[in-house]
């Protein structure tokens, strides 16, 4: 018995010494300590080469600015955002790779971010498998969202939106041969498949040539659509990387576009980066290019204060794509809040309703499959198309020439020398 | 097709051609010396381009001196380069010197096209023209930074012709890429030619940087497409040959561009011309598999 005694003495003694160290340990992870954990969140996108990194680093800039506001203003459901930031440098395989750290190492509960189309049609395959929302953000290949995975949203326009109008603008502007030339990638391919329809229901003739994206010499191309019969009256070019730059200065250069003769367009982002102007001078007057946020007349305050407090911290103008990233961050701590849970479908749930006022205006997804690119897409992506008029001209103050319900200005195309 | 199409194509051509042979002459350099091939040197071309950019910028300086002090700054760096990252190469204690110099180049050039989006930013910048203008041959137009461009980079492969040749430091050159030991016995110390070589073949992209920059903008991955391109070069004008990759980097330049120029459908000519230049490569290879001018440097060997 004694032993049975002692048994029973030792039992209680061990019994009392880990609950010493359970009872603590407990409280210590108990719910009152994590909910002062941060909620962690994902970003992608191209922050070194061969990637966009100019457009990512941006992007990445307005995503901070975003959870330093969120954060000061009390975080989300109680606790602090964190952005954990992956660099895809545009390459696919480095953006599944980025998603699955994100979603099993750093434990994310929603991606945002993304530049590259290819990229995020790789990133989106992971999210999808692990029932993670994932938001992008300037990525415009249609079968993004035309894929119909509930957990994809996008808040930039696509192409359908994007590409459509440059080729209604075409033809109205009465251009009736078009040189197209196209970066080889999914977004450009996407942004040609779009565009090539349209010109043919308006009767606009047209030629489309491909090219890396890592091109910069053009000189030959360019001298053969110049000297091609009958000649083009326009020059479209469907290309987002640096190499828009030295395209836009040959083509001014040898006498190509813009002419009286000959207009010129670039779709893709790198017109209204920061040194647009400082690598192409005169030769980007004249040119068209598409703004993907609000016109200047219609700012909101949220974007008048983002496009402040960008300037203020980081001493340059920031681009739509920032705009487009700043919002989605917020859209993505909306949906939390309302959700009240950091759960995937809980999340899921929430993105559906959203009805958020941006710098981009009111964002909400539709649920509709019809058509396929429209599950999941913000509809009413505001997409400008402007012409500068002037050197060194701000995007945002650049006249709108389309679509004709914002257009500022009476005409639709102004040649050099009017 | 008349003859001032083609003659406005061949011309762009050489241009490009000849900064071409400009950054593939320095990997032929490198390579015959050390016995490595340099896969950073595309990011020391960018690098190049960037200082001469800052000079312009920073201090005033002209265009054309800008160039000569971006050459002497990629000179000094990539023989502080050489000496940090590559001394182990002549080591006996390095086993696998091959895969050292192919790990370590290939390394930097990680580092250096990181480093230089955190040092000059991920935008593209373009410095100021050495002239500025057009010069027009009837209806064809050619840019004076592309003339210049091409003009410079002539008399730059001349001087280093000249200097491989008739100098007696170029002499020493030469016999340490024949034979390190036997010019060891002659009293050359290959250790200093070493350094040497990495310097001369650093300023010659430095000056292919600098003279590019105004034609194409400065971006941190402008050397990724190079890198590959002199290593074609380089094979394709005979690995170690000096006029062989001068020749070839000129006859690559032309064919790309006298492809996209004229290949039967316009629509894909513009996409194939990369492809276009390794296809040159191969069929090069089938009937000269040491590259144009390899047989001289066998022998030299």
């Amino acid at each position: 018995m004694r032993i049975v005694e002692g048994r029973h003495s030792a039992a209680a003694c061990a019994l009392l010494l880990s609950g010493l160290v359970i009872v603590p340990t407990l409280f210590l992870g108990g719910s009152p300590v994590r909910a002062a954990e941060p909620i962690k969140v994902g970003w992608v996108g191209p922050l070194s080469p061969p990637g966009g990194y100019a457009e990512g680093a941006l992007m990445k800039d307005a995503t901070q600015i975003a959870a330093d506001e969120i954060n000061a203003k009390g975080g989300v459901l109680g606790r602090k955002i964190e952005v954990s930031y992956q660099d895809t440098r545009g390459q696919p395989e480095e953006g599944t790779a980025a998603a699955q750290r994100l979603i099993s190492q750093d434990h994310v509960v929603a991606i945002t971010g993304e530049f590259h189309s290819s990229v995020f049609l790789a990133e989106m395959e992971v999210a999808h498998a692990a029932g993670i929302p994932i938001i992008a953000v300037d990525v415009w290949a249609l079968k993004i969202t035309a894929k119909g995975y509930p957990e994809v949203f996008r808040v930039a326009p696509n192409q359908a939106l994007i590409a459509s109008k440059y080729g209604e603008w075409l033809a109205a502007s009465g251009f009736k041969n078009v040189a197209v030339l196209y970066e080889k990638t999914d977004g450009g391919q996407s942004a040609r498949d779009v565009l090539l329809p349209v010109l043919e229901k308006h009767g606009v003739k047209y030629d489309v040539v491909g090219s890396d994206p890592n091109a910069t010499e053009f000189t030959a191309q360019i001298e053969r659509f110049k000297n091609h019969s009958p000649p083009y009256d326009f020059f479209m070019s469907i290309y987002s990387e640096a190499g828009a730059y030295p395209m836009i200065s040959q083509a001014y250069t040898l006498g190509f576009a813009p002419t009286p003769h000959a207009g010129i367009a670039n779709t893709g982002g790198p017109a209204v980066d920061p040194t647009f102007w400082k690598n192409v001078g005169e030769a980007g007057k004249y040119l068209v290019t598409e703004i993907v946020g609000l016109p200047k007349t219609a700012w909101n305050d949220k974007t008048k204060a983002f496009v402040a407090a960008f300037q203020k911290r980081f001493n340059q103008t920031p681009s739509p794509q920032a705009i487009e990233n700043y919002d989605a961050m917020w859209v993505l701590a909306d949906a939390i809040e309302r959700a009240k849970s950091t759960d995937g479908k809980a999340i899921i749930a929430a993105l559906e309703k959203t009805h958020w006022l941006g710098g981009r205006g009111l964002y909400t997804f539709s649920t509709s499959h019809t058509p396929d690119w429209a599950y999941h897409q913000f509809m009413e992506a505001p997409v400008a198309l402007v012409q500068f008029d002037k050197v060194n001209q701000e995007p945002e103050d650049a006249p709108i020439i389309w679509p004709r319900d914002i257009a500022d200005v009476k005409y639709l195309y102004k040649k050099p020398g009017e | 097709m008349s003859w001032d199409y083609l003659f406005i194509q061949a011309a762009n051509g050489a241009v490009i051609g000849i900064i071409y042979a400009l950054i593939a002459v320095g990997v032929t350099l490198i390579f015959s010396i050390l016995k490595i091939v340099n896969f950073a040197h595309g990011d020391l071309y960018m690098l190049g381009g960037y200082c001469a950019y800052y000079v312009i910028t920073l201090f005033g300086v002209p265009p054309l001196p800008a160039m000569f002090v971006s050459m002497a700054a990629l000179f000094t760096i990539a023989i502080i380069l050489e000496r940090l990252l590559l001394t182990p190469l002549y080591s006996d204690a390095t086993e696998r010197k091959d895969e050292y110099g192919l790990i370590v180049t290939f390394g930097l050039a990680f580092f250096l096209r990181n480093i230089a989006i955190i040092a000059f930013g991920p935008f593209p910048l373009k410095p100021p023209s050495f002239i500025s203008g057009v010069q027009h041959f009837g209806n064809l137009i050619v840019t004076n930074d592309r003339l210049f461009a091409g003009s410079a980079g002539i008399v730059l492969i001349l001087a280093l012709l000249y200097f491989m040749h008739r100098t007696i430091w170029g002499q020493a050159l030469d016999a340490v890429s024949q034979s390190r030991e036997a010019a060891a016995i002659v009293g050359i110390n290959p250790r200093r030619f070493n350094s040497f070589a990495f310097g001369v073949g650093a300023a010659l992209a430095a000056a292919a940087g600098a003279l590019i920059a105004p034609i194409f903008s400065l971006a941190p991955d402008m050397g990724v497409l190079p890198n590959i391109q002199a290593y074609v070069i380089v094979i394709l004008g005979g690995m170690g040959s000096v006029l062989g990759s001068i020749i070839a980097g000129i006859a690559l330049g032309e064919s790309e561009g006298l492809f996209t120029a004229f290949f039967p459908d316009p629509t894909r000519a513009l996409a194939y011309t990369n492809a276009f230049g390794v296809l040159v490569l191969m069929i090069v290879l089938i009937f000269r598999p040491n590259g144009l001018f390899g047989r001289r440097h066998l022998r030299m060997e």
